[in-house]
This record gives structure tokens, sequence and C-alpha cells, in this order.
């Protein structure tokens, strides 16, 4: 349904988005995500035909954006940052504008200003001028404009900042609804917006996508990615840190080695250190303590510390953007 | 064309929800009949003649047509809605032109109740109608090329300040032209060149009266010219 084919844009020297390519179908959610200044704004702002790309391809419902930016545009109901919106309208002017402008008419017209009204609960404030409206009532005009002509896509951009609690359930909920038959992308730098709603992931960092998939699946990736951190100490000589990174990386269930180094031991003789920290990363399902217990007992060397540490969504996240960040 | 309609239909009515609209009116009104009534001093001179009323318009269109357009582009940019408004489905020469329709039916109702000047005078004198249709016919059209001007003026500004400050200061130029000619001592064909781009000058047959097809045709081109530029502005955005 959208396709994202190495997408590139430039704003003046500021490369936003620098090769970015996705797929989404139908039924699908697709969550970016990202710290700010990713570039998932500026992705949105190409598929909805309102910039185009410098370089690459983004095809919506088998329209090219550059070429057919009016059919993309007549597909697509699409929610700005920050949901801006006339100040001197209110929601029924505004809902009226917005149908008119997307050609609605009649029974038709009336039902689908109806229903964005129901569906995003906006009946008590609809003859309340805009800028009187809350940022959560503003927030769901944004998002009651963006369905109104039952649009096939949906690009959203952080549809749930500046609400409270119950409305951001309230407005998860309505765009799972939405997902079921719809093309729906959303973009957050809230994790568990993703985690909520989506199924499928891409994590944007720097204009480059640090990692896509389902939410599950990047879990198992990176999520499922346990890590050993062990203290040990060689009690016979010979070994160093880089050798001691070698025979760790060659054990069974280890994936990497993200760190070996000799530990800062006071009472050690100068030139010979015999404690060494290491942290390695262990391939998801097997036991990989064990293995390295094994191969401790087999080495004469002790095992002082182990511990078993599990990522969280969080850290996947500051892992993936701070390295892309260091590029 | 279905596009700019619902453009301007939107425009025109939030332009009427905010006092700006009655303001403006209201003072181009109150501004214009005081300088023909009190200063001209239209009843002591005595003459059947509403040439210093239509005279003095190009003037007050410098200050009136900028405070209708500044809006326009300037505050949709500052609001946000500049980009909502360029993912509904119209093309963007559709936008800019529902955009100039409704400033200019905003200067265009500002026109129509000033019919209440030489229908008040009418009584009074001998007033030739057909001049006086096409002293209106030149200060619509002027006002047209003036308010393209503004549109583009406003699309290029940050803010509405200095979209108001630019696009007015943009048509007292073009209204002044020709006696910044007079002013430059340019003689011939450079003289030519300043007249033939000022927006008075243009209207002096339609102030004695005549239709020329070259003036017609001036103040249709400009309009275009300006309206082309605002679309051709709004559309090199979509790349930068």
């Amino acid at each position: 349904m959208i396709q994202a084919v190495e997408l590139r844009k430039s704003y003046g020297r500021t490369e936003a988005v620098r090769g970015v390519s996705f797929e989404v179908d139908r039924g699908e959610i697709l969550g970016l995500l990202g710290p700010n200044g990713a570039g998932k704004t500026s992705i949105m702002k190409v598929l909805t035909g309102y910039h185009f790309p410098d370089d690459g391809k983004a095809i919506v419902d088998g329209m090219d954006v550059t070429e057919d930016p009016l059919g993309v545009k007549r597909v697509v109901g699409y929610l700005p940052e920050s949901a801006p919106l006339y100040p001197d309208l209110t929601p029924a002017e505004y809902l009226s504008f917005m149908a008119d402008a997307r050609g609605l008419e009649g029974q038709a017209r009336k039902q689908a200003i109806e229903r964005s009204v129901d569906a995003c609960g906006l009946g008590s404030v609809y003859l309340r001028p805009v800028d009187q409206l809350s940022k959560g009532y503003r927030q769901r005009l944004g998002l009651a404009q963006a369905i109104l002509h039952d649009p096939d896509v949906l690009i959203l951009d952080e549809p749930t900042t500046g609400l409270d609690p119950n409305q951001i359930l309230e407005i998860r909920s309505l765009i799972k609804e939405l997902g079921r038959e719809k093309t729906v992308i959303l973009s957050t730098h809230i994790l568990q917006e993703v985690e909520a709603t989506c199924s499928k992931v891409v994590i944007l960092n720097e204009g480059l996508v640090a990692a896509q998939g389902a939410p599950d699946e990047i879990g198992e990736a990176l999520k499922g990615e346990e890590r050993l951190r062990l203290r040990l100490k060689a009690r016979k000589g010979g070994l160093d840190a880089a050798g001691l990174g070698r025979l760790l990386g060659a054990l069974p269930g280890v994936k990497s080695v993200l760190r070996a180094e000799a530990a800062a031991e006071p009472s050690a003789a100068a030139g010979e250190a015999r404690v060494f920290d290491a942290e390695i990363a262990t391939a998801p399902g097997g036991e990989p303590g064990e293995a390295v217990f094994d191969w401790a007992v087999s080495h004469d060397v002790a095992i002082l510390e182990m511990a078993r540490h599990r990522l969280s969504l969080e850290e996947i996240f500051v892992k993936l953007t701070q390295e892309g960040g260091r590029k | 064309m279905k596009g700019s309609l619902t453009v301007a239909r939107r425009e025109f009515r939030a332009s009427f929800n905010s006092p700006v609209a009655y303001v403006l009116i209201v003072g181009f009104l109150v501004f214009t009949a005081a300088w023909l009534f009190i200063i001209q001093a239209f009843f002591a001179v005595g003459r059947a003649d509403l040439s210093p009323w239509f005279g003095i318009m190009p003037i007050v269109f410098a200050f009136l047509i900028p405070a209708a357009t500044m809006r326009s582009w300037a505050e949709e940019r500052r609001l946000g809605t500049y980009e909502l408004l360029l993912t509904l489905p119209f093309p963007e020469s559709e936008v800019v032109l529902g955009k100039f329709l409704a400033a200019f039916g905003m200067i265009g109702v500002a026109l129509l109740l000033s019919l209440g000047v030489p229908l008040s005078v009418a009584a009074l004198g001998n007033f030739d109608s057909g001049v006086i249709a096409s002293q209106y016919l030149g200060v619509i059209l002027m006002a047209a090329a003036a308010t393209a001007a503004g549109e583009w003026v406003s699309s290029l500004a940050k803010n509405q300040v200095s979209a108001f400050i630019g696009a007015a200061l943009l048509i007292l130029l073009l209204v002044l032209m020709d006696r910044v000619g007079t002013f430059l001592h340019t003689t011939g064909a450079l003289a030519a060149v300043f007249n033939w781009l000022s927006l008075s000058y243009h209207n002096e047959a339609f102030s004695r009266g005549v239709l020329e097809t070259r003036d017609l045709a001036f103040y249709l081109l400009a309009t275009t010219f300006f309206l082309y530029l605002t679309a051709w502005n709004v559309r090199r955005r979509k790349w930068s």
C-alpha cells in the first residue's frame, strides 16, 4: 500500500532523511519511532505529497507522490504535527470546510461529519471556536479532519501528544480500529505507543533506519538479547584482554563480545592484570552461563561475578539511536 | 476551480468572523468620503465630478489591500495550517487563486458599499454615469493587480507585519511609478517604461471615461503575473 524506497530529503544543508526504505500493507499500523529530529516528520511530509523527496521513491496506493501528488492527497488523511487549526472557526465550520475540500456532498457529507465527530468525541465542543478549545480537543479535531473522508491511508504525526492518559487510550483504540481496514502510519517518540498500537516499527535515527520489523521481531533480535556481565580472574598467567575476548566469542551461544578488558585491580603487580571485566551478548534461547562456566573451569579461570541482564525497549531505543548517532 | 471556491469561502468567512474585515471596510469608506467631502471640499467646488474621490483610491489601496492580503499566506504558515491546506487534493494554483479571490472579495465588498457616495450625490448634479462606471472599472482592475501583488508578498513573508509593510511599499511604488519616472527626469523610452509599470498611469484613461484595451490588458497581465509568482513560490517550497 505504501512503499518508501531510498527516500532522501534535505532542508538546506541539513539532511533530514538519508535513504530510508520501508513498506506498509493494508491492515497494518506502522510506527515511526525516533528521537526528535530523526526524520519522522520529513518522511510524513513526503508521503502526503506536501514536500517532494530529493531522491528515492514514495509510492502510496500505487501512485508516485511526485508524479501524481493529487491522487495521493485524495487517498490520504493527514494529521500534521501539533494539529494545526484555524483559530477563528468552530469545529463545525472547520469540518464543513474540510468536507467541501474533500468533495463530500449531500447525505454522505452529513454522515461523514457525524461519524468523525462521534469517533473523536467532539459533540460537546462542536460549536465553540477553536481558540477556546483545550489541546486535547484540538488534537481530536485534527484527527476528525484526517478521518473525515474515510481515507484508505492515514498519516498521523504524533497523534497523542497533549492528551491526558484516558484520551490517549481512547485515541489509541480508535487508531487500532481504523488500522484494521486501512493503512496507518503514525510517528511517536513514545515507546509504549508503538508497543500498544503498531504492528510494525521503523526506528529512525538521524535520517537513517536503525531497525525495522514487527515490534516482537525487534524484540526477538534485540529485546530478547540477553547480556552477561562477567568478572573473571585468571589463575594462570598468559591471558590478556584480547585473548579473553577471542575465547569468549568462540563459546556456543555467544553472539558477540561487547567488552573485554583488564579490571583496575590495586593488588595486582604492575603490567600483569589478572582480573578482567567482560560483557557478552548472547543469542536468545540458550543457556550461555553454563558454557561460560564450563569454559572457565577448563581454563582455570575463576568466575568472580556473573550477572544476567536483559535489555528493555528503552535501552534498545537508546542503544540504536546512540549507536546511529556516532556514525 | 472548485478548490479555489472552497478555499475562498473559508477565508472569506474567517475574515468576516473577525473584526479585521469590518475595521478595514469602514476605515476605507470613512477615509475616502472624508477626503472627498472635507479635504477636497466637494460641495464648495460644486462640480459634478467624482475624480478626486477615485483619485485618492490608489493611495488608500496601498494600505487597505496589504491589510487584506497579509494574512493569506504568512498567517497560514505561522499557524501550520499551510501544511494542511497544501495536502488537500487541489493543485497549488487553485489554492493561490482561492486566496486571491477571498482577499479581492473583501475589497469588492468595500467598493460595493462605496457606491453609497455616487448614489447619494447623484441627485445633486448632472453626473455622467458612464464616466463613473468606467472609473469604477478602473479601480476594480487596479485593486485586482494590487491584491495579487499583496498575495505574492504574503507568500514570501514570515509574518503578518512584514507581509503588510512589504506589500504596502510594493503597492505604493507601483502606484507612484510614473511619478518616480518624472522625479528622476527620465525621458523617451525610459519614461515610457516607468509609466508602463505604473498602476495609476494605466488608470488615467479609465478616469476620463475611456476604455483602452492596453490598460485593461495591463491590469489583467499584472494580476496574472503576480499570481503566477505566488504559485511559483508555493510550489518552490515543496522542494525546500
